[in-house]
């Protein structure tokens, strides 16, 4: 899967917005944007300064970028409107003559806007992503009702579920991976295999709304999390593992190599030598289990607690 | 990290293969609600979902590495190898491309594509010395990926370090080494590894890696056993037990035998594209040879050289061995005074004092006093100055290349030189300077390896190395892939001279200059088969009494790399007549 400039640019924009930082220009190639402290700090590597700012206690100055979605098409827009030229220095000011010239180059230092390509694959984008992993992790949110719920009578029941996006990583010499985005509800165990579905018809907010009731759990959440790895486990038995034992063949025939050009070297007589060929005929062997042994990696990219209507009265 | 590993036999129904649960994340949740909070905005909840699909690797086999990659586009052959080395050889492989095909992209490809999986994320990359700030700036610029040059003992902490392979083997590096996993091994220059015995060798046996690149344009420079000892580095045993291989495929020091089923191995663990095939386009070479006579007291040292080098040949009875130095010289006669004068200095303080032979060197010497300038410099500023770009002047010898850039600086040309001895930050600040300002670079062999200079586009072969591989790899340099212009190729050669046999026999007799042919190593590995195509040449000019000795005897040896050239041909011809048959 690869993204087109539209989606990447979708993406960072939901990161700068979110990170409520100010955008100061955009097209449908790029964004000009001032990054907010908190954006600051997680982007631009900066420790030093921010160490510094919060020490003294001094109004810290952020950076901003340029950050061009689509390099071809903003190109050639800019092409089209250069920018204003500077105004023509007087070359023969009394000054100059001491000093010599100050040539007209690329603006410098504070106040300049450095240019950034943002495209699929590039770090910028990869590190937002990590950005994002990092800070929303872990999430506790509530969905938020109609504006008729505060006025009706009776309060809202709402249930507890425990959503969990795993990643599940096939590996052997090659690779392939999968997302599963389940989640089960606290109240009565029910899984849902779709989870992401149910989720993005929903506003959800982190305030807990009024004129609702939680329903009590029956499940503590480790039991809960048991229950979704369980599903997991049952999923994966299901899958198809003819890449496992096309891995394992191949592991096969590079140990039968192995084994075949070491059988004679492994007769030396002398002590030393064999202790060393030896040592050698293991590493070989474990490098190549390391590189062909194929194995199931479950691991979650985030994960959260998400309290919403209950369906059933 | 909390993780729980359930082994096979766990429970009934269990999956095929072991299972790894990575239960982290539920620690943290529980933590988050025991002290309430922090909690994360939903809107990066979702985005970093949305990044996790974006890069999501669905496929076992499906190479993703190309679309991560934003100014670089590979050409399909090395696409191919890419696709190849991950999915056919898993991983370790032998890319042997010819010169000028980007071995450094196709190894910098299959790289990211195991970074992008997720398979490799601890790398080393040993290659020359000279070539590691050019190895870094590649892998960060072309391929995003993070490499850092190993300078100080702490670089080796980071993921992806490139490094020498001189300094990687030392203590204490070698020790760090040693302790270090790597997902994956890339080796540049791989040839210099061919004999098992070196430091080298026993060093990268004993690194632990996973994956496993060697890079090399020449897999067989002397010897089969050397192809075999890469290949027991890369997977031991491929071409069965040292003695199989000895007993299957060996039938002289050069010599193979079945070669069909050879060439069957290799091709599980070495991938070779050649510089004829594909649809990769080169532009054209032109070829000038610029024929000079020598001045009268030029010629007299030239003849003075060799009838004492003949002279030598015949008092040791034929010992090729013993004669180096003073072949040397026979062709140091031909590039310049500076470099003859160097080497009969070195000479006169080996002989004993008495011994006649020093009245002889002496004599050679005072020719050279004589000498008042150089016919071959002369030409070179006239032609730089009608061509009047951008040129790079290849000489042998280094007394020869401070010669030049003497001379060319008199004669207000702005030059650099590039030696092989120099090290890595004035190499590149001299490939800088040539693409920046100078007009001129001149070079030494040793310089050759590994410089990119497709921004110029002609070459002046000051003299030439008796070894037409060294020829292709000077060519090399400036013919290569991202060349926009046809490459104008200037030999200087001395009437009269062994130069102008050995030119005779490079451009006539092979050819090389203009075509490309891609299978010169073929056909000198075939040749070689009796004894090394410069030893021949040594003992050729070395035993003729006369010029039309020569003659006769460089021509032979034309027609015989001419007949195994059309052999090969004829061979190629009739295993595609087979394949489409």
């Amino acid at each position: 899967m690869s993204l087109s400039p539209q989606e990447v640019q979708k993406q960072v924009l939901t990161y700068l917005e979110t990170t409520e930082c100010s955008i100061i220009e955009k097209s449908p190639y790029h964004v000009t944007v001032k990054l907010s402290p908190q954006a600051d700090k997680q982007l631009t590597n900066r420790p030093y300064y921010w160490g510094f700012i919060e020490r003294t206690g001094a109004e810290p100055e952020t950076l901003s970028y340029t950050f061009v979605f689509d390099p071809d098409q903003y190109n050639e827009q800019t092409a089209k409107t250069p920018p204003p030229s500077a105004p023509p220095q007087p070359q023969d000011s009394i000054l100059s003559r001491y000093f010599g010239v100050n040539p007209a180059g690329p603006r410098i230092g504070p106040g300049r806007i450095p240019r950034e390509d943002v495209t699929y694959g590039s770090s910028r984008l990869q590190q937002i992503w990590a950005v994002a992993r990092q800070e929303g992790s872990c999430v506790y949110l509530f969905e938020q009702p109609g504006p008729l719920q505060r006025e009706t009578l009776f309060s809202a029941p709402y249930e507890p579920w425990l959503g969990v996006c795993f990643k599940v990583e096939m590996t052997c010499d090659v690779k392939k991976e999968a997302l599963h985005f389940i989640g089960i509800s606290l109240v009565t165990g029910q899984i849902d295999p779709q989870f992401a579905r149910r989720l993005e018809t929903l506003q959800l907010g982190p305030r807990l709304p009024e004129n609702i009731h939680i329903q009590p759990g029956s499940l503590s959440l480790a039991g809960a999390a048991n229950l979704l790895e369980k599903h997991m486990k049952d999923h994966l038995a299901g899958e198809d593992y003819a890449w496992a034992e096309a891995a394992r063949e191949r592991l096969r025939e590079e140990l039968a190599v192995i084994d075949m050009y070491y059988e004679d070297l492994l007769k030396e007589t002398e002590e030393e030598k064999l202790t060393a060929i030896r040592e050698q005929y293991d590493n070989r062997r474990s490098e190549m289990t390391w590189q062909y042994e194929p194995k199931v990696n479950l691991s979650a990219i985030t994960c959260g607690l998400f309290h919403l209507r209950s369906i059933r009265l | 990290m909390k993780t729980s590993h359930l082994g096979s036999g766990a429970q009934a129904g269990d999956l095929p293969v072991p299972l790894n649960i990575d239960r982290s994340w539920l620690d943290n949740l529980e933590s988050r609600l025991d002290k309430g909070g922090p909690w994360g905005d939903f809107r990066l909840f979702q985005l970093a979902v949305q990044g996790e699909e974006a890069r999501l690797v669905t496929s076992f086999d499906e190479l993703q590495c190309v679309k991560h990659l934003q100014d670089l586009s590979p050409l399909p052959h090395q696409i191919d190898t890419a696709r190849r080395v991950l999915f056919e050889m898993s991983g370790r492989a032998i890319l042997a491309d010819e010169v000028g095909l980007g071995k450094t992209i196709e190894a910098g490809l299959i790289l990211k594509e195991y970074m992008v999986r997720g398979l490799v994320s601890k790398v080393l990359i040993l290659v020359p010395a000279s070539l590691v700030l050019q190895w870094v700036r590649e892998l960060n610029s072309k391929f995003g990926i993070p490499a850092v040059a190993q300078k100080k003992a702490y670089s080796w902490h980071s993921d992806v370090v490139v490094a020498s392979m001189d300094t990687a083997k030392r203590e204490p590096h070698k020790d760090m080494l040693m302790e270090q996993e790597y997902d994956m091994l890339i080796i540049d220059e791989a040839h210099k590894l061919k004999n098992k015995k070196t430091t080298n060798y026993q060093f990268i046996q004993k690194l632990r890696k996973k994956y496993c690149l060697l890079l090399t344009a020449t897999p067989v420079q002397n010897d089969m056993s050397e192809l075999f000892n890469l290949i027991t580095l890369l997977k031991p045993g491929q071409l069965g037990r040292q003695g199989d291989f000895a007993a299957n495929f060996v039938v002289g020091k050069r010599q193979a035998k079945n070669e069909d089923q050879l060439r069957d191995e290799l091709a599980k663990v070495m991938i070779r594209n050649r510089r004829g095939e594909g649809p990769v386009q080169f532009t054209k070479r032109t070829v000038r040879n610029v024929s000079l006579q020598l001045s009268p007291e030029e010629q007299a040292l030239y003849d003075g050289v060799t009838s004492f080098v003949k002279n030598q040949y015949k008092a040791s009875g034929g010992n090729l061995s013993s004669m180096l130095s003073l072949v040397t010289l026979q062709r140091e006669v031909c590039s310049s005074r500076d470099a003859v004068f160097l080497t009969l200095v070195n000479l006169s303080k080996k002989i004993p004092d008495d011994s006649p032979l020093t009245a002889e060197v002496w004599e050679l010497v005072n020719a050279i006093r004589n000498i008042k300038a150089n016919t071959k410099a002369e030409k070179t500023i006239e032609l730089i100055k009608d061509m009047n770009e951008k040129v790079i002047v290849f000489t042998e010898y280094r007394a020869t290349q401070e010669y030049l850039l003497q001379y060319f600086q008199k004669h207000g040309l702005s030059c650099v030189p590039y030696r092989g001895g120099m090290n890595r930050g004035k190499k590149d600040w001299m490939m800088d300077l040539f693409r920046g300002r100078a007009q001129v670079m001149i070079a030494t062999e040793a310089g050759g390896e590994g410089i990119n200079l497709q921004f110029c586009h002609h070459m002046i072969n000051f003299d030439l190395p008796w070894n037409p591989m060294r020829v292709e790899q000077r060519i090399g340099r400036v013919h290569r892939l991202g060349q926009q212009n046809d490459v104008k190729i200037y030999n200087l050669s001395t009437t009269g001279t062994i130069e102008e046999h050995i030119l005779n026999l490079l451009h006539e007799k092979i050819n090389m200059f203009e075509t490309v042919i891609g299978g010169l190593d073929v056909i000198l590995e075939r040749f070689e088969k009796q004894e090394s195509f410069e030893k021949s040449l040594y003992k050729l000019f070395l035993e003729s009494e006369s010029d039309e000795e020569i003659r006769s005897k460089v021509s032979s040896l034309g027609q015989s790399l001419d007949l195994i050239k059309r052999e090969i041909e004829y061979e190629d011809a009739e295993t595609v007549i087979e394949e489409e048959a």
